[in-house]
């Protein structure tokens, strides 16, 4: 067992859950979407990013790829929330705002799934 | 660029991991922790006012509590928060320091730069293998001449050398081993635009693992080797070197000729010399009896060259056995005890040829001091110590490293002057001296550029147009001054090639051909005044007639009908 693949595949995996905490529940309802869950999922995406740094080859390309649009989407999904919200000072209100968060993070979602498909078929792939 | 990306991204993983998770940890600390604000409300940080007070803290920009005064407990973890963030970039920084300050990235990034620079050379080029004293002297040559060079090397100090000297044009140097395949494909061998490779290493093995890389790799380019031994000269030959110069066999043929006839040494040194480089006339050295002092691979062929002139040689070794010296006196030389016994009084010449340019000074300086009419031909090894060799001057000071650039020069640069030379060496010494006498009287005392045309659309296109009109060139015209027919340019034509066919004394009334070639030396000016008249059909025009034809169609027509 290594430990660097058991470290790679826990933040791999864990950004897809958290991202899917935070995106599962009813779209219009603040309630379902808790704001420390993105931010969780933001700051394990990116440290999943870092970890995906500096591998040359195709399948290396493709993880890091992945992770980066997820980041991009999270990161946009933070700051129209930090938009809407005045920096966090009132509730959300805007419903279509908080729509447009979540299905920002509903891509993000897809791509961390990608991210999760290719570590399993990488490592299908190596049998090892 | 890639790689080096790759390379820095990897190290930083750690530090940015380290950043990202002190980030999170004060950032949900501070929103966790309760405040009041000034109407005695309680209140949290949001996590985006969190991250801006954390961004600014943690790069210790510090723009205060907002958007209210922190309350203790904030304030507290503001405290551990500000210790945690700050050491995190600390650390982060100190890292990239080091990383910009490695040796692999630093290599990686002067590769990359050198690599960058041969994809932008977009000009014919040199490859030079080797930068030692005679790299050096080659490469001052290559660029005086406005011919662009790369060089390789494997010693970094020697291309730090090269940085600071003071060329004409940005050199790209790269450090590595010339024998490897990627280096020389780096250094651009597959490239169109290079023409021809030097080996100039002085370690005969470094100089074969070139041409062996090469035969594979691009054997069509041509290759010159430097050769110290035989065995190896032979080895490099077979894999398809275009010439191999051995500095040695070189240096000793070179003294047979100035003892067989000065004139042709005089001239072969005025012509090859670095293009405005002060050149010297030696005088003729005398017929006798000669002594030699040092015995090594150099000595050996000064005085085979000596005795195939007939003349006897007196050598001194300090080490015979060592050198496989049968009759020879031994001691070093710089002691008056062995010149004397070398018979110093009654020799005419002494050569000093020892690897150790102080001793040869020392020698040289002792020779002459017993007897003061000998002549005295010194061996210079390093360049530095040229200012030396200046002060007691020599009657011939000879110094490998210029021997062997301007074979380089000869072979791959100037093929034409290359036959000129070889057809000169079979002319006798009168026809040499009128020659070189006429040459410095018309030309001057510095060594002059040699240059080479070929008659055709490419290079002449005036003279092509002339000569499809029907009209005879002859070529006389390319020796007149533009701006002043009266006067003749500095330069003199050398050798004329038509076909298979050599030609050395030219007379001005040679009519010229399509696909003729010329070999002339002379003045940079006389050059830049000579090209004129190959492409510009008026100036051509006024030298073959005298007089300036209208350029423009009216013109034409209204001349044409006014002398009808």
């Amino acid at each position: 067992m290594n430990t660097e693949k058991v470290v790679f595949g826990f933040f791999i995996v864990l950004a897809m859950t958290l991202n899917f905490g935070f995106f599962i529940g009813e779209y219009n309802n603040p309630l379902h979407h808790p704001v420390y869950e993105l931010f969780a999922a933001i700051v394990v995406n990116l440290i999943a990013t870092v970890l995906k740094f500096g591998d040359r080859t195709q399948i290396g390309a493709i993880h890091l790829s992945t992770s980066l649009v997820a980041d991009l989407q999270l990161i946009t999904a933070a700051i129209v929330w930090s938009a809407v919200t005045d920096m966090g000072e009132v509730p959300t209100s805007d419903l279509v705002s908080l729509g447009s968060v979540v299905s920002l993070s509903g891509g993000a979602f897809l791509a961390n799934v990608t991210s999760v498909v290719v570590l399993i078929v990488e490592t299908v792939m190596t049998r090892r | 660029m890639n790689s080096i990306i790759f390379l820095v991204l990897r190290r930083m993983r750690v530090p940015l991991i380290l950043l990202i998770l002190c980030y999170a940890i004060a950032m949900i600390g501070l929103t966790l922790m309760p405040g009041i604000d000034d109407q005695g409300h309680p209140w949290h940080l949001s996590i985006s006012q969190a991250f801006y007070v954390i961004s600014y803290t943690a790069t210790t920009i510090g723009f205060g509590e907002i958007p209210h005064p922190f309350s203790t407990p904030q304030r507290l973890w503001m405290l551990f928060s500000i210790y945690l963030t700050v050491i995190a970039w600390f650390y982060a920084v100190g890292k990239i320091i080091t990383l910009v300050q490695e040796p692999t990235l630093k290599r990686a990034i002067t590769e990359q730069r050198f690599s960058r620079q041969i994809k932008h050379l977009k000009e014919p080029f040199f490859m030079l293998c080797g930068y030692g004293e005679t790299g050096s002297n080659l490469l001052e040559a290559l660029d005086r001449m406005d011919l662009r060079a790369v060089v390789i090397d494997i010693n970094e100090a020697r291309l730090n050398n090269l940085q600071i000297s003071n060329f004409h044009y940005d050199i790209p140097t790269l450090c590595g081993d010339a024998g490897l395949p990627k280096v020389l494909e780096t250094a651009g061998i597959n490239s169109r635009y290079c023409k021809g490779v030097f080996a100039l290493a002085d370690d005969d093995h470094a100089n074969l693992a070139v041409a062996v890389a090469l035969s594979l790799l691009n054997p069509k380019l041509p290759l010159l080797c430097r050769a110290e031994q035989e065995t190896m000269a032979e080895n490099m030959a077979g894999m398809g070197a275009t010439a191999v110069i051995n500095p040695y066999r070189s240096f000793g043929e070179l003294l047979g000729i100035a003892i067989r006839s000065i004139h042709h040494y005089n001239l072969e040194d005025w012509l090859t010399g670095v293009p405005g480089q002060n050149h010297l006339t030696i005088e003729p050295p005398p017929r006798g009896r000669w002594i030699v002092c040092g015995y090594g691979r150099f000595g050996k062929a000064v005085v085979a060259n000596l005795r195939q002139e007939g003349i006897e040689a007196t050598v001194i070794e300090a080490d015979p056995t060592l050198t496989g010296c049968t009759d020879c006196i031994v001691g070093t030389g710089s002691e008056a005890g062995t010149l004397i016994e070398a018979g110093i009084s009654d020799a005419v010449g002494i050569v000093a040829g020892t690897n150790d340019d102080h001793m040869n000074l020392g020698v040289a300086m002792t020779a002459r001091k017993l007897n003061p009419n000998i002549f005295v031909v010194t061996r210079k090894n390093h360049h530095f110590n040229a200012p030396l060799f200046e002060h007691f001057r020599a009657d011939l000071t000879m110094q490998t490293s210029r021997i062997i650039s301007h074979e380089c020069l000869g072979h791959l640069v100037w093929p034409l002057l290359t036959t000129f030379l070889a057809l000169m060496k079979r002319k006798p010494s009168d026809w040499v001296e009128q020659l070189y006498r006429d040459a410095i009287h018309h030309i001057g005392q510095w060594s002059p550029e040699t240059w080479e045309i070929t008659i055709g659309q490419e290079h002449t296109p005036a003279i092509s147009e002339t000569l499809d009109l029907g009209q005879d060139v002859p070529l006389a015209a390319l020796l007149r001054d533009p701006s002043d027919p009266e006067q003749g340019l500095r330069c003199i034509p050398l050798l004329h090639v038509r076909a298979d066919r050599k030609r050395t004394d030219l007379r001005p009334d040679l009519m010229l051909e399509e696909g003729d070639c010329l070999l002339f030396c002379g003045r940079d000016s006389a050059q830049r005044q000579q090209m004129q008249a190959l492409w510009n059909t008026n100036t051509l025009d006024y030298l073959l007639t005298g007089e300036i034809r209208p350029n423009g169609l009216l013109w034409r027509w209204f001349t044409q009908r006014s002398s009808n």
